[in-house]
């Protein structure tokens, strides 16, 4: 449970003490923290909330339930209770509480609390964002996601599947059709992994950007990709459905380990890829921006 | 994610907790612990110089703004918390203050005084030129001059004095502080004792407790790893250190910490306590007392602790030659000389319950040595003998072995750092018995408040006095004899007001000049907020930034608004007018190095102190490819050391010890030189031996340690100081009854305290600071509904609260909130302006009058909306901004620290017929009278020195003259 808690620590901005512990893990040298800086804080948050929140956005209904889970064990519930690193940190000590139980009801508690925590609040989340952060981060940081990746799911091989897949996902809405919601409820949700099965990056739209032959914008993902879709719908959407088609490869890639939340995020991605594929072929039809649907214009 | 079956994980578990053990094992921390700035909070510091943020005004609109985050620290209290200004790289108007992540201390937090700096900067009635009086004082008839006019007049003026040998009549008075040391040095450079500050108003009397126990005169409390946090203050509000202490205190509480609050008044802080105790104001010496026996009757303190590190030894043979001179012994007559002070006879002077005091003296007993406490105005501020205080409450550190352990309260100096500028000054060679009177050898700090009485007494008179982010006109007791010794040319040459924003002070002042804000000057600085060392630098954010984008900026004025200069600029300027050609020796120490003959500029001043004294620093700028003032202009602070410990335990190297002689009483002195510190942070200096050895350390156990900086090199629970110096029956921690103890109340007296604060106004600058004032403007006294039914007064209704000297008229506030028999009367507001200029959000406008029977003071108009360069000043809602309750109050100067014992014994009653909200009424000639009444309590320097000195040498002082300005004049051996 050691790595758990060291690659915990490691989640956090690099410091010097933390040469050692990823000496002991066989990673390779310290990033520097704009390294840090740029993965967590601009490109792939590691917070569950942002992950399966109906909103794509730290904190709200999301936070409340990973904090409501500290407050059942008992804990203090930390500032950041959906940080990646409080609730790793939270896993090993319940695993140390665990060890330190003699067997009996105490001992099975702390387990199933474990197995919770587990599949509730890590792995409804983390292999899509662990795949991502493998795409682009600095190689310190994949390594670390790989590592973290294979720990957590030898602890789902020995704690086993839950009964029911997590309530962050039995709760998430879908993505809506813009024809029916408007164009700014679906920008809004084309940005919330959770609903479309895709983590759109700042640098994934960067490469769209740069795919579909546009200058990008400055500014936040939302920001962006409503300049992307003002400037070319069809090419725009053509690129997302097939960014969903491929993010659909990647959830089938971890279903013999969590088959339920696989199934969860594959449903999603594909969703989302034909309701994607439909509105670009939809905008061919119409000719271009000027006959975009009137939703996905800017103003 | 990769295949599990690759990796080893068990492998890797292994050696991540044989790594983990070993380093546990050296006494190391494996896992630093989280430091994750939070996602919504900071823009990462590798963005700092571009960063990009919508425009709010634009809303709905989304139009991105480009800002500049430069670091600056706030100015608004002493806590000094790291600031970043957001400078509009369009315009380079500072368009807003957040944060600075990079500051130890402050950690990114910050209370609301800290973005306020935003409504000073762009405050519509600031001062922005050098301002002449035109009429008479205080007429408010004002020219603008050129700084090189006022420089001129007021260094000619300085120059004249010196040649004539008039040193004492420059004197230089000090309100929020600024650099750490800067004035200080200054005028010893000039050669002038005239340093005086606030600090009798203000903490002197809790700092007396603590430097006669240990030797440094802060507590530097590490709240975060406390088991028990006891707090003599409101410090989750408005405490001192309030922003960087508060957020520890809350790590600690989230950590299981239990909270102690002792306040009569139930402020937030007491909301927030474990245990909340609303002792009768003055009788909080009497609960820790109780405490102490208790811990010690039942041998729960830290016996080796206090074996080791006490003076009680030294205790023994002067109070006790008689007894055997061995622990057991000293243990029991520790018993018995604190056998009175029960749970019982706590609860009878208090009025807290005995049950109440045992629980928390259990909590202290279980604390251990994570027993954090505090105590810096408060009670210590509020009583006669207030110091005792603070010296009772470090009485139960010492006990439980508490002194600069984790989670223990530390002496300040440990936890600071000064770093050594590039030139230290001589000692000047005069005394001064304006701040200094014969009548306070003890008097920790300058007796401030006295000086027009002591002017008065004397027929002394002040050629330049400058008053300095001061306004002793409001803030101090006895208002109206300042305005009469500022008004009077024959005590009063010239008054400079060095003021960033308009005061009741600078209304009689003969020059106001305008100095900068938080983001408009120059500091460096560094104070005791937890277990490490830190250096902190204040900047003019706009000249930083100007040369960020490459400009070279020599003047601070050039990039500061208006005129508004930065303060180091303004002396070193000001030293070159008085001695332009380094005749009086003055000028050598404001010149630079690598240009000799020429004027040190502020770059270098700061490039030399960052490059040559502050450790680490210049290793952690080559890091990233830049200078140590670069790298200080960029991140504004730099923690020095984390972690202090027990300084006084640690071993002294073999490289001094030369000669060592150990005494009887265990000191150790040493024929080796004092090695060169880079931090210079303020020391008592105590006495070698008679063969001309230095003080090395204390012999405890064998070994030769640091110890502590007092005359015993331990701690003082004994204080030979006191007991030489006319005071044996104090010389032991004790508990002295306050002048508004029960017994010395007049029938239908009342206590009223008036020092509180809200956590949102800035002393007596925040008249203009919209945000703030609009969440605080007004305050009601308040009174128990008990108190209140008696007078047939509701919340609202006009009382008439009736003081030694005079009285006000307020609204009354009934609540719950405070003890029976005391009422509470904030600190802030009540600012007033008797022209037109001033600041007009929170200032009332005044008729002032001086008649026959004294002062008085009448309110002509409140606050409310008016037009100008800012809209928002159009909509001010408010009217009332509270009442100036300090005018009526006389001075009580304690005999011992000299500190102003602010608790008044008033009478409360409803308004009378005429009485109007806001009067003030002060009867001629009273203070006078009150002044000499507590001076009869005084034993003056001349009647109880031992060794004809005006003042105990190791004792700490601003400013130190040289060893023969200490002697008694031989003309005057009373010494007044």
């Amino acid at each position: 449970m050691e790595v758990i808690r060291a690659l915990a620590t490691l989640a956090e901005p690099p410091h010097p003490a933390h040469a050692p512990i990823a000496c002991a893990l066989d990673l390779p040298e310290l990033p520097r923290p704009a390294d840090h800086t740029e993965l967590f804080l601009f490109q792939l948050y590691p917070f569950a909330s942002f992950h399966v929140g109906a909103d794509g956005m730290l904190g709200g209904e999301a936070a409340d339930r990973v904090a409501g889970f500290w407050r059942a064990l008992g804990s203090e519930v930390p500032g950041e209770p959906d940080h990646l690193s409080a609730l790793l940190g939270l896993y090993a000590g319940l695993a140390d509480a665990e060890a330190r139980e003699s067997a009996g009801a105490g001992r099975i508690l702390r387990r199933e609390s474990r197995k919770a925590l587990l599949w509730e609040h890590l792995l409804s989340w983390l292999p899509p964002y662990l795949h991502a952060v493998g795409e682009i981060a600095h190689p310190f940081y994949r390594q670390w996601a790989e590592l973290l990746g294979a720990a957590l799911l030898s602890e789902a091989a020995e704690l086993g599947a839950p009964d029911r897949l997590p309530l962050h996902l039995r709760e998430a809405p879908p993505l809506e059709d813009p024809r029916v919601t408007g164009g700014e409820a679906f920008l809004s949700q084309l940005t919330t992994p959770v609903r479309t099965g895709m983590l759109l990056t700042r640098a994934d739209l960067a490469r769209c950007a740069g795919d579909v032959g546009l200058g990008r914008r400055a500014g936040e993902r939302r920001f962006v990709l409503k300049a992307l879709l003002s400037s070319s719908p069809e090419d725009t959407l053509d690129w997302l459905g097939r960014e969903a088609a491929r993010w659909r490869g990647v959830h089938e890639g971890y279903r013999a380990e969590a088959e339920a939340v696989s199934r969860f995020w594959t449903s999603r991605a594909d969703a989302a890829h034909r309701l994607l594929v439909e509105l670009s072929r939809e905008a061919r039809k119409g000719g271009g921006p000027a006959s975009a649907p009137a939703t996905l214009r800017a103003r | 994610m990769k295949n599990r079956d690759r990796v080893n994980l068990k492998r890797l578990n292994e050696r991540v907790s044989a790594a983990r053990r070993e380093a546990e094992e050296r006494g190391e921390s494996f896992y630093p612990g989280p430091s994750r700035v939070h996602l919504a909070s900071f823009p990462p510091k590798e963005r700092w110089d571009d960063w990009v943020e919508l425009d709010s005004r634009a809303w709905p609109r989304r139009v991105e703004k480009r800002y500049m985050l430069v670091p600056t620290t706030c100015f608004n209290c002493e806590s000094a918390c790291g600031l970043l200004a957001y400078v509009d790289r369009d315009t380079l108007e500072v368009r807003k203050f957040e944060g600075n992540p990079e500051h130890p201390g402050s950690r990114g937090r910050n209370c609301a005084k800290g973005p306020a700096t935003a409504n000073q900067v762009t405050d519509p009635d600031r001062i922005l030129y050098p301002l002449k009086r035109a009429g008479e004082r205080g007429s408010g008839q004002w020219t603008r001059v050129s700084w090189d006019e006022a420089l001129d007049d007021i260094a000619g003026r300085i120059r004249r004095a010196l040649e004539e040998g008039r040193q004492k009549e420059i004197m230089y008075h000090v309100g929020r502080p600024g650099e750490d040391g800067f004035t200080e040095r200054m005028l010893a450079a000039w050669g002038v004792d005239g340093h005086n500050s606030h600090t009798n108003i203000c903490s002197s009397g809790a700092r007396a407790g603590y430097h006669l126990w240990m030797g440094m005169d802060r507590p530097s409390p590490d709240h975060a790893h406390a088991r028990v946090i006891l707090l003599v203050s409101s410090h989750l509000e408005t405490g001192h250190y309030f922003n960087p202490h508060a957020q520890r205190i809350i790590d600690a509480k989230a950590g299981g910490a239990k909270l102690v609050v002792l306040d009569t008044r139930l402020s937030n802080t007491a909301t927030h306590a474990d245990h909340w105790l609303s002792p009768y104001p003055g009788s909080e010496a009497a609960i820790f007392l109780s405490i102490a026996r208790w811990l010690v009757a039942n041998r729960l303190h830290n016996r080796d602790f206090v074996r080791r590190w006490w003076n009680w030894r030294e205790f023994m043979a002067e109070a006790h030659p008689d007894l055997p001179p061995d622990f057991e012994r000293f243990e029991e007559t520790l018993e018995e000389m604190y056998a009175e002070y029960t749970f019982e006879y706590a609860a009878r002077e208090s009025g807290v319950e005995a049950d109440t005091i045992e629980a928390v003296a259990r909590l202290v007993a279980g604390a251990g040595t994570r027993l954090s406490t505090h105590n810096w105005r408060s009670a210590a501020a509020g009583n006669l003998g207030g110091w005792q205080v603070a010296r009772t409450l470090f009485l139960l550190n010492a006990l439980m072995g508490a002194v600069a352990t984790e989670g223990g309260t530390h002496p300040n100096s440990w936890n600071k750092f000064v770093p050594r500028p590039i030139h230290l000054p001589r000692h000047p060679e005069h005394w001064n018995d304006l701040t200094w009177p014969a009548e306070y050898p003890l008097a920790l700090m300058e007796m401030s408040f006295l000086l027009p009485h002591l002017l008065k007494r004397s027929g002394d008179f002040l050629d330049v006095y400058f008053t300095r982010v001061y306004n002793p006109v409001w803030t101090n007791p006895d208002g109206f004899s300042w305005i009469e010794m500022l008004t009077d040319p024959e005590r009063v040459g010239l008054h400079v007001a060095l003021t960033p924003t308009w005061n009741e002070t600078a209304h009689f002042a003969d020059y106001v000049l305008p100095m900068g804000l938080g983001s408009e000057r120059h500091d460096v600085h560094s104070y005791e907020q937890y277990a490490g060392q830190w250096v902190g630098f204040r900047q003019p954010v706009l000249r930083a930034a100007r040369e960020r984008l490459g400009e070279s900026v020599s003047d601070t004025r050039e990039a500061n608004p208006g005129e508004v200069w930065e303060e180091n600029e303004f002396w070193i300027d000001l030293t070159w007018r008085i001695d332009p050609d380094g005749d009086l020796g003055i000028r050598s120490f404001f010149e630079s190095r690598a240009r000799p003959g020429t004027k040190l500029g502020v770059d270098e001043y700061y490039g030399w102190m960052f490059e040559n004294s502050v450790p680490g620093l210049p290793a952690a700028a080559a890091r990233e490819g830049v200078t140590p003032l670069e790298y200080m202009r960029r991140y504004g602070a730099f923690e020095v050391a984390s972690r202090t410990g027990a300084l006084h335990d640690e071993p002294v190297p073999d490289g001094e010890l030369e000669d060592v002689r150990v005494d009887a009483d265990g000191r150790a002195f040493t024929r080796a030189p004092k090695p060169d510190s880079p931090n210079v942070v303020p020391l008592p200096v105590v006495d070698g031996d008679a063969d001309g050895r230095r003080r090395a350390g204390v012999e405890v156990d064998g070994r030769i340690v640091r110890g502590f900086p007092t005359p015993s090199g331990r701690l003082e629970f004994w204080s030979g100081t006191l007991a030489e110096w006319g005071w044996p029956e104090l010389a032991i921690p004790g508990y002295t009854r306050s002048h508004i103890h029960r017994e010395n109340l007049e029938e239908g007296q009342m206590v009223l305290i008036s020092t509180f604060r809200v956590p949102i106004q800035i002393h007596t600058r925040s008249a203009n600071a919209k945000w703030l004032d609009e969440i605080a403007h007004t305050n009601p006294l308040w009174i128990h509904p008990r108190d209140a039914r008696g007078m047939g007064v509701r919340t609202g209704d006009l009382v008439r609260v009736e003081t030694e000297i005079g009285h006000f008229v307020v609204r009354a506030w009934v609540t719950e909130g405070i003890r029976p028999g005391v009422v509470a009367c904030s600190h802030h507001m009540g600012r007033w302006k008797v022209a037109d200029h001033g600041q007009n959000q929170a200032m009332a406008t005044v008729d002032l009058e001086r008649g026959e029977e004294g002062w008085s003071l009448r309110r002509r108009k409140g606050g409310g909306p008016y037009e100008s360069a800012d809209a928002d000043t159009s909509r001010i809602w408010w009217t009332d901004v509270g009442v100036h309750q300090n005018l009526t109050f006389p001075v009580h100067p304690d005999p011992i620290s000299g500190s102003h014992c602010w608790h008044q014994a008033v009478r409360v009653s409803a308004a009378r017929p005429g009485d109007a909200y806001g009067d003030i009424s002060v009867h001629a000639g009273r203070s006078g009278q009150v002044f000499r009444k507590w001076l009869e309590q005084t034993r003056p320097a001349g009647r109880v020195s031992p060794d004809g000195t005006r003042r105990p040498y190791w004792l700490l002082r601003p400013v130190r003259p040289t060893r023969e300005a200490y002697q008694l004049p031989a003309d005057d051996p009373a010494g007044g």
